[in-house]
């Protein structure tokens, strides 16, 4: 199962009695509008970037890999009126990378960043996890 | 003239057994050491300098050999602590760790171009030892250096 797959699950199941919900499709762009500021209070996740390096190379090519996927996810809501749980939210949210059961996954990370558009507030998690 | 270039992942193998004939490159068998990383022949003539009043310079004569294997690997966890499998090679059967403790003495060779016909490889016998394996959450796998302690003199041969 892709990781986005597993963070969708594992938010939807720990979001469900929060303000918030979880949508299964991509972030696009309806209109010029992307769509998690479209629909506000739905967390979004972007499709998956996966990048492999080497990590350790042998003389019989039985080589390491290491396996980085990042994942963005975005949370739309009103600036003037922020919900009551909107820390707790943000909060399920960044500990959810430690939820997934991938044990060759040695860092889980995630960075969060807000912007503001006209009178709404972005928040986008950057997730980063890399395994062997 | 030509380099010989290991990039192919055939070229450069560590092969060690019990007897001289297990530790041929390619032979059935033989404990081909996986996941190696580097790998270092050393070959150093003891020597002992000194001076003389008529000379402006050191001279030096020459003592005995001091040979060395030194490698640096992945830990493969069969070829570390053995497999009671493989009978035919006490060393593939203990294992790197067991040998070491065990101070018993194998025989091992260097493959350069690898394990065909008339491929160079240097061999010898000795004792393995240097294995300080290490892991953190970083470095996210077992590695450890390893050495064979030459005893006596390494020798040249063509598979």
């Amino acid at each position: 199962m892709a990781i986005r797959d597993d963070l969708i699950t594992g938010l939807t199941t720990r979001l469900a009695s929060s303000s918030v919900s979880v949508s299964t499709e991509l972030p696009f762009f309806s209109g010029d509008i992307p769509l998690y500021q479209k629909n506000m209070k739905k967390v979004y996740l972007d499709e998956q970037q996966v990048d492999i390096t080497e990590v350790y190379n042998t003389l019989d090519r039985g080589d390491v890999s290491q396996t980085e996927t990042v994942i963005n996810a975005y949370l739309c809501v009103d600036a003037k009126n922020s919900l009551t749980d909107i820390a707790s939210i943000i909060n399920l949210i960044q500990s959810e990378r430690t939820q997934l059961t991938d044990n060759n996954q040695f860092i889980r990370e995630v960075d969060l960043t807000t912007d503001f558009v006209d009178d709404k507030v972005v928040y986008t998690f950057e997730y980063r996890f890399i395994a062997i | 003239m030509s380099v010989i270039n290991v990039t192919a992942g055939s070229q450069a193998i560590l092969t060690l057994g019990n007897t001289a004939p297990l530790a041929v490159p390619g032979v059935t068998n033989g404990l081909v050491v996986p996941l190696v990383q580097d790998i270092t022949i050393s070959a150093t003539p003891g020597t002992v300098r000194y001076s003389t009043l008529d000379s402006s310079s050191s001279s030096a004569f020459t003592t005995v050999n001091e040979n060395e294997i030194s490698f640096n690997m992945l830990v493969d966890e069969q070829t570390f602590f053995g497999n009671a499998a493989l009978t035919n090679n006490s060393v593939a059967e203990l294992g790197l760790l067991t040998t070491s403790i065990n101070k018993t003495e194998i025989f091992f060779s260097v493959a350069f171009e690898g394990d065909t016909s008339g491929d160079y490889y240097v061999s010898g016998k000795g004792f393995i030892g240097g294995l300080a394996p290490t892991a953190s959450i970083d470095q996210a796998v077992w590695i450890s250096p390893g050495s064979v302690t030459v005893n006596q003199e390494l020798s040249k041969n063509t598979v």
